[in-house]
């Protein structure tokens, strides 16, 4: 599968509004609402890895996003070790915990699964909040280093804008090629029938245990981005409040396709900002969302989309039948 | 010491049975894992709270009105989260039950505020010693009611009708299509159940720790693991579980530490999975 012209020239079309964005924007706090929107692309990408390819419903992204934040923060904090080894050491710390827990929860069924991920985030922020030794609990850790790439360091948010941009289309390219790879198209058989999957030779548990892994890869990255970005995290960076926005940005905007996941980042995090709705107003509403959307439209913006253009065709075909 | 650690740890363990029966028996009936169980636990305390604080009635009656409007919105919930996508993916019962959950503990955050709260019962200020064990009368009452209920329930599936009927849903609900039982309204009908079990289980424990909105969280992580432990959709199994992880639990926070005490639910559930992954009482048989 290669990218049709009309693809690049998409993909040319909003990398060069996104490059260009902080020239035309001057507010700080429009900046800081843009960054946060390129780190939940990164989360968005790690659930639409395992729930839109892979069709395993997983509640556990907000656990490798807090472990990936607290293991980039202990890590510059307590050993003083440069952002970059840091970063790379939360993204492992990401991939080692979903691959234990992949282990024994990938084998069951498909409702133990969520039920196991979902007692994983539980976990996680448990030991956050009582193991002070380590943690400091609920007082959280304050002071985080920013980011120094290279030989510079990223201070300003129009740094951090380009810092986060390099990273979150290198996690794009990256998505896209894994999901068009040889193993990217093993996920999705996984998806569409997993016996079919089994009879034609794919070993559908490794398919899933990688699917998973690579899942607590990017969610350890953008965790440790967040940390370093705010300069302080507590126990609350693992609370459900970013997994109901990440479950909308994904399902909103298409599981199993890039675009919409990145769309569904873009609107769900900057429109509930600019109509300023109070963040807890916003988690009810957003539950009701959900609800709604689950019920009236369960494949999404983009299913919604693709099914209104299949009728369209229909429409056209069964005329030109007529004529 | 250890006879008191064990006391507690039944008494715990009785709570999570209350809850993880409920959540088990609709998983059992229904396969649909609903999230939104810890909240009707939540909402139970909250009623029961209400009754006590403005409509002044005695414990006994406040638990009777708490069934009823718990049985209410179990009602209502399976109307809107569950009935419509019985026959939908797996994945859209779980976000529905999900969105259901968020609605349910955020309302709750803003009709009730985060503040704890209390209610206090006479039952509390009785005060039992068995030999060295020290247990007050309303932590006897929860142990007693768990125990009614479990009994009531067994009965009730394998001798009524309506028991009947949801045993014949677990198995097949396509054979219960063709011979006319109404899964839907099993499905409404499980979900009223539990609904009460949460409503016994809200109000019995509701005097003993303070009541906040996010209190469903807790006890429902470590029914999920009850539930695991005990074999997915099996009643007997999850209250065998239940009665383990709050004996172990009292055990762990009193020899070990806090934080093992908390972990001990999820360490055990993922121990259990990796030797039996059908549960401890391994047979695939519901309710």
């Amino acid at each position: 599968m290669r990218m049709s012209r009309r693809e690049w020239m998409l993909v040319l079309a909003v990398t060069g509004i996104a490059l260009l964005l902080p020239l035309v924007v001057r507010s700080n706090y429009l900046l800081h609402i843009m960054i946060m929107t390129e780190i939940y692309v990164i989360l968005a990408l790690s659930l639409n890895l395992v729930l839109g390819y892979a069709g395993l419903l997983s509640l556990a992204p907000p656990a490798f996003f807090g472990i990936g934040a607290y293991t980039s923060a202990l890590l510059s904090l307590r050993l003083h070790l440069p952002f970059c080894s840091s970063l790379a050491l939360a993204g492992v710390a990401g991939l080692v915990f979903a691959a234990a827990i992949g282990i024994p929860s990938l084998r069951l069924s498909r409702h133990s699964f969520v039920i196991v991920t979902l007692s994983f985030t539980l976990l996680a922020q448990l030991v956050a909040t009582k193991w002070t030794d380590l943690t400091r609990g609920a007082m959280g850790l304050p002071g985080i280093p920013p980011a120094a790439v290279l030989w510079f360091t990223v201070t300003s948010k129009t740094l951090w804008y380009y810092f986060l941009l390099g990273l979150t289309l290198a996690s794009l390219a990256f998505f896209t090629l894994l999901v068009r790879s040889r193993l990217g198209r093993a996920i999705q058989t996984v998806r569409e029938d997993e016996i079919l999957a089994q009879a034609s030779g794919i070993d559908t548990w490794r398919v899933k245990f990688y699917t998973f892994a690579v899942s607590g890869l990017l969610g350890g990255v953008a965790g440790s981005c967040y940390a370093h970005y705010i300069t302080f995290i507590d126990p609350s960076v693992f609370d459900f409040y970013y997994m109901e926005n990440l479950l909308i940005m994904v399902i909103l905007g298409g599981s199993g396709t890039v675009w919409g996941t990145v769309a569904g980042a873009v609107i769900f995090n900057m429109v509930p900002e600019l109509l300023r709705i109070h963040p807890e107003l916003r988690t009810f509403l957003y539950g009701i969302v959900l609800l709604v959307a689950v019920t009236v439209a369960p494949e999404g913006l983009a299913g919604w989309l693709r099914a209104r253009r299949a009728r369209q065709e229909n429409i056209v075909q069964e005329e030109v039948g007529r004529a | 010491m250890l006879l008191q650690h064990i006391a507690n740890g039944l008494i715990q363990g009785s709570l999570y049975a209350l809850v993880a029966v409920g959540l088990t028996l609709v998983y059992g009936v229904l396969e649909v894992v609903n999230f939104a169980h810890g909240e009707l636990y939540m909402l139970a305390a909250f009623a029961l709270y209400m009754a006590f604080a403005f409509l002044k009635l005695p414990y006994v009656l406040a638990v009777g009105l708490t069934m009823v409007v718990m049985m209410g919105l179990g009602l209502v919930l399976s109307r809107t989260a569950i009935v419509p996508h019985l026959r939908r993916s797996f994945e859209t019962t779980v976000l529905a039950t999900l969105a259901a959950s968020i609605i349910l503990q955020n309302g709750a955050r803003f009709v009730f505020t985060a503040t704890p709260r209390q209610v206090i019962v006479p039952l509390e200020d009785v005060i039992l010693s068995l030999g060295s064990v020290i247990v007050t009368g309303q932590r006897l009452l929860v142990v007693v009611i768990a125990a009614l209920s479990f009994l009531g329930l067994q009965l009730y599936v394998r001798h009524t009708r309506m028991g009947k009927a949801m045993r014949a849903v677990s198995q097949n609900k396509e054979a219960c299509r063709m011979v006319g039982i109404d899964v839907r309204r099993i499905a409404s009908f499980t979900m009223i159940l539990g609904a009460a079990l949460c409503a016994l289980a809200g109000s019995v424990v509701a005097p003993l720790y303070d009541i906040f909105p996010a209190m469903g969280t807790t006890v429902v992580f470590k029914s999920f693991a009850v539930v695991i432990m005990g074999g997915m959709g099996n009643v007997p199994g999850a209250t065998i579980a239940a009665l383990l992880l709050g004996v172990g639990e009292s055990l762990a926070g009193g020899y070990v530490s806090l934080a093992a005490k908390d972990g001990l639910g999820f360490s055990l559930m993922i121990l259990v999975l990796l030797i039996r992954p059908d549960g401890l009482f391994g047979r695939r048989v519901r309710v």
